[in-house]
């Protein structure tokens, strides 16, 4: 594939693809059910018309990234990189699993209004755009239309008091998180002049940087702690995972994490990479407190709902830990442990999803008790999820952080990767009560899963996934290298911090 | 027999196959229906230690490492899949492999729930202590390492007695800690050696030959792995996991805990940590805690199992007494020191195992692991007892039997450096008679008080064949120890060389005579 023009109509359109497929895909199945929307017969109609649109937007992705397209240039508003295409296809990913654990999950709960469906579509068109920033424009803009369709998706089940509560508070909070965001853009505008990331970090590097970019950068740092529930600005996240709808939960957990994570990764290596002695302090401190906080709490849980939302704050700071050093490596860091946390937590929500009623709010631990003689795969299945957040050898979830511990000791840094390893092992003590409920403790009367089954399209989530991460988790080599390539594609115009 | 094992390619594939079987056998067996599990987990064993066996023959006892084998793995940062065998490994190996029958055997009545699951976990378990003792790449035996936990964590946790639970999680979290740790100190060494000499590899060779570019930070990484190895030894104050997870794991879960498992730690010591880091390990305040927590370890250990009212919490804290000599002799750092730690390994693996096996068959009978509600048992069980007797014999270090040989050898061993420990040391082999005898008096002499105790059964044939081959292996090692021995001195030899770069193998040999 030739290199693509971003300034030519052409250029754009194929740079473009995979978002505009799925923009259009969102507004026919919007259409579809604005005539279809009685029955469950509808739902059904318009969730599998959600998944074809996301299978060709990915065929979109895949054809962009195996025809290795690349812009001519510097890239302007879209960067049109290896990064961008597995970030995207990540969010496929997780959006296709939301999609298959909610058909029969609407139902089940009676949730039957299929602008479900259009929802998340759009809100995956955001998050793609978000991870595909090149501008700061465009990374605002992504961040609204995901958060925009996830603030009406947390607070779909609205006879529900929580999952209302969860609306409310996610937008709330996440109204002022873009504002900090928004503030820190017009700020490092008003320093540089410029809102492409690239261009940004070119003139930065020229020479003194202003204090108005780094006053920019620091509301920027704030805005992204929020989405991604850095510890001090975790609050609302355990309320809003918990009241969510399951699938929904599963999709902020996995899609809207992935989307930040990426956008905060590019935003600090494109047009701060220069300034690494500004941020990477301010980094630092949020990923330690973030793993130990987000740890110590989710031990302190008693609902498998609750303790997820937690142990997904403690690798938001195993994520940070990834970020910190700036190098080629942790953003394949960043990448890897990315693919292996939303493979695990998509399987894990899967399950939880079968393991109770009413958004499954109130499924203890107690409850999963004796689940491998009721449902062994499901047990198993869960077992081998809780085993891989933990970053057990033979899963990915250990290839993960083993490479995330790799790359900052490879920056001769030991204090994030001890932080990183004690916290980990504090982790067991909330991932493995799980298992022991589930192999160790005898049922009681009235498990929380009578009468409820893993349905197909679930059962297919958690299989591939597991299957994913036990395969690669034996036999690393080839997605490591994936990782790292896609990490070596960014945008580096400045005297690269990234050495390696 | 050496040629024809050769005729059959046997080095090229002995180690893989005996990773592989315990592997493809746990799978099979989780699989299987109907209820010949233990049939099916019985016959992988004893094929495993079958083809085990021939490695007595076939390991050239002048040789150094052996059956190496090298596959890529992570070829970007110089991981492999690396194994081989030294006369350190070879002897851990045919523990391991001789135990797995023994406790399928011994578990075929006390297992009588999910006997599926656990004859698959008892094989995972096995080939990943044999993955442990084999690997020469770090990081392949960091994830033998950790893998071994869950099967372990899971055989305590479903089948285990009243605090299952507690023990199980105790056991998981203490084990993890520490090598969650030596995880960092692996990765810190890789990238300090490959800074050093330009190769990233986790190849255990390439990192020995170099760990000296760990430079500044070899305490706190010899820290680290000292750490994670002193809490599956366990040493002194490391040990609490220990007795909970003994006495609460079934039969089979104990002996492979006590006997192999514990092993994995001083095994640590004597092939990653000490040689990696001897300048650390060796010096004087390190040698000087590590040999105070040995003896406190011996003569602690000792004095606990003294008044344990539980015989199998005090054949546990018996362990803690026992590896405290091993540990005294790695640190005692001589010929015989060294060798007298790995023959108090093997020893400790054949009669505690067999201590264990003893109980848990006492447990069947009486359902109760109480001291005191025994006494008398010789005349109801006299052949039970004959065999209780000669494997307390040998645990406290009868001459004649194995326990001896080892313990004589890391007190002669280890006199010259430190003689005050080695002095309070020898105590503690009074104190195990104590316990040891006091405890055989009260269960199987004494008076036959308790109505309970006279209907017992004797031995069954199937306890023969669990017991038999142990005791054998006591007494045949007790009495002719010097095969043994040869096969290990050359890679003990090696690994002073390694750990004392000044001293010459003249000088050991010089040593030796003495």
């Amino acid at each position: 594939m030739n290199p693509l023009d971003l300034s030519t109509p052409t250029g754009i359109t194929v740079a473009l693809l995979p978002e505009i497929i799925l923009t259009l895909g969102a507004l026919i199945v919007l259409l579809v059910v604005a005539w279809r929307h009685r029955t469950a017969g509808d739902s059904r109609l318009a969730g599998q018309l959600s998944l074809v649109m996301l299978a060709a937007s990915g065929a979109a992705v895949a054809w962009l990234w195996v025809g290795r397209a690349r812009a001519a240039g510097i890239a302007l508003m879209i960067a049109v990189d290896e990064y961008r295409f597995a970030a995207i296809a990540l969010i496929l990913i997780s959006a296709a699993a939301t999609v298959l654990m909610s058909l029969r999950y609407m139902e089940r709960e009676e949730l039957l209004a299929p602008e479900y469906y259009p929802l998340i579509l759009m809100g995956t068109a955001g998050m793609m755009f978000l991870a595909s920033a090149e501008d700061l424009m465009v990374l605002f803009l992504g961040l609204e239309v995901m958060s925009v369709a996830v603030y009406v998706l947390a607070g779909y089940d609205r006879r529900n008091i929580f999952s209302s509560e969860a609306a409310l508070k996610y937008f709330l909070i996440g109204a002022f998180a873009s504002g900090f965001l928004l503030y820190g853009i017009a700020l490092v505008y008003g320093a540089t002049g410029q809102t492409n990331l690239v261009l940004i970090g070119a003139q930065l590097a020229a020479g003194q940087v202003p204090m108005m970019a780094t006053l920019g950068l620091g509301l920027l740092l704030i805005g992204f702690a929020f989405k991604v529930a850095a510890v001090p600005f975790h609050m609302w996240a355990p309320d809003v995972y918990d009241g969510a709808p399951t699938p929904v939960t599963a999709y902020m957990a996995t899609g809207v994490k992935v989307a930040a994570f990426i956008a905060l990764t590019r935003m600090l290596f494109e047009a701060f990479p220069g300034t690494v002695q500004l941020w990477q302090p301010v980094i630092g401190v949020l990923a330690a407190v973030t793993m130990v906080v987000g740890n110590v709490i989710a031990l302190a849980q008693r609902t498998v709902k609750r303790m997820l939302a937690y142990s997904s704050v403690a690798h938001a700071g195993y994520l940070l830990v990834a970020v910190w050093p700036g190098t080629r490596m942790g953003a394949g860091a960043v990448m890897l442990y990315l693919f292996a946390y939303v493979l695990t937590s998509l399987a894990a929500f899967a399950l939880l999803a079968s393991l109770g009623r009413g958004g499954e709010r109130d499924v203890r631990f107690d409850d999963l008790a004796g689940l491998a003689d009721r449902r062994p795969w499901s047990a198993l299945a869960l077992a081998l999820c809780m085993l891989s957040l933990l970053g057990f050898p033979g899963t990915l979830g250990f290839i993960g952080k083993w490479y995330i511990l790799q790359a900052a000791i490879a920056e001769a840094h030991y204090l994030l990767p001890v932080i990183l390893v004690v916290t980990s092992v504090v982790s067991a003590g909330y991932y493995l009560p799980v298992i022991m409920s589930m192999y160790m403790k005898t049922a009681h009367a009235e498990p929380s899963d009578r009468g409820l089954y893993l349905p197909r399209g679930a059962a297919f989530v958690v299989a591939v996934s597991l299957v994913g991460v036990i395969v690669l988790g034996i036999l690393p080599s080839g997605i490591v290298d994936v990782a790292l390539r896609t990490a070596g594609s960014i945008a580096q115009t400045v005297a690269p911090v990234a050495g390696r | 027999m050496r040629t024809f094992l050769d005729s059959i390619g046997y080095g090229g594939w002995i180690l893989h196959a005996l990773v592989a079987i315990p592997l493809v056998g746990a799978v099979l067996v989780a699989l299987m229906r109907g209820r010949g599990a233990r049939h099916l987990a019985l016959a992988i064993t004893v094929m495993e230690l079958v083809l085990s066996l021939g490695l007595w023959w076939h390991f050239d006892p002048a040789g150094g490492m052996q059956y190496r084998a090298a596959v890529d793995w992570l070829p970007r940062w110089g991981i492999q899949y690396s194994v081989g065998l030294d006369g350190i490994s070879l002897f851990m190996i045919l523990l391991t492999t001789l135990l797995g029958p023994l406790s399928v055997i011994g578990s075929y009545n006390y297992i009588t729930t999910r006997e599926r699951g656990f004859y698959s976990l008892l094989l995972a378990l096995s080939a990943g202590l044999v993955g442990c003792f084999i690997a020469l790449d770090l990081f392949v035996f960091y994830v033998f390492f950790e893998l071994m936990l869950i099967p372990m964590y899971f055989i305590i946790g479903i089948w285990g007695g009243k605090e299952r639970l507690r023990a199980a999680i105790k056991f998981f979290i203490y084990t993890m800690f520490g090598s969650m740790l030596m995880l960092v100190a692996i990765l810190v060494l890789v990238w300090k050696v490959g800074a050093a000499t330009g190769t990233l590899s986790f190849a255990y060779d390439h990192l020995l030959a170099n760990s000296a570019a760990a430079g500044p930070l070899a305490p706190w990484l010899f820290a680290a792995f000292a750490l994670a190895f002193a809490i599956k030894v366990p040493i002194f104050p490391f040990h609490t996991w220990l007795p909970l997870a003994h006495v609460e794991a079934p039969t089979a879960g104990s002996v492979i805990l006590a006997s192999v498992m514990l092993k994995i730690g001083t095994y640590g010591f004597l092939r990653f940590a000490v040689p990696f880091f001897p300048e650390v390990a060796l010096g004087p305040v390190v040698s000087g805690i590590m040999v105070t927590l040995a003896v406190i370890g011996i003569i602690y250990g000792a004095l606990v199992a003294m008044v344990q009212p539980d015989f199998k919490k005090l054949v546990a804290y018996s362990s803690v007494s026992h590896l405290g000599f091993v540990m005294l002799g790695i640190w005692g750092a001589t010929v015989q020191s060294v060798q007298g730690a790995l023959m108090v390994m093997i020893g400790h693996g054949l009669s505690t195992g067999a201590l264990f096996f003893l109980i848990g068959m006492l447990y069947e009978r009486r359902h109760s692991r109480e001291i005191a509600a025994f006494g008398g048992l010789a005349r109801v069980i006299p052949l039970f007892s004959l065999v209780l007797t000669v494997v307390a014999l040998s645990s406290i270090g009868l001459p004649g039997l194995n326990g001896f040989i080892g313990e004589f050898l890391v007190l002669i061993g280890s006199f010259e450096a430190y003689p005050w420990a080695t002095g309070i040391a020898t105590t503690g082999v009074i104190f195990a008679a104590a316990y040891l005898l006091w405890a055989l008096q009260r269960i199987i002499f004494n008076r036959l008080d308790n109505p309970e105790n006279e209907g017992l059964s004797d031995l069954s044939v199937r306890e023969w064949l669990v017991l038999a081959p142990l005791v054998a292996g006591m007494i045949w090692m007790g009495l002719a120890p010097g095969p043994v021995l040869r096969r290990m001195e050359p890679a003990t030899r090696q690994y002073l060389e390694q750990t004392r770069p000044g001293s010459t193998a003249a000088d050991l040999s010089a040593e030796v005579g003495r």
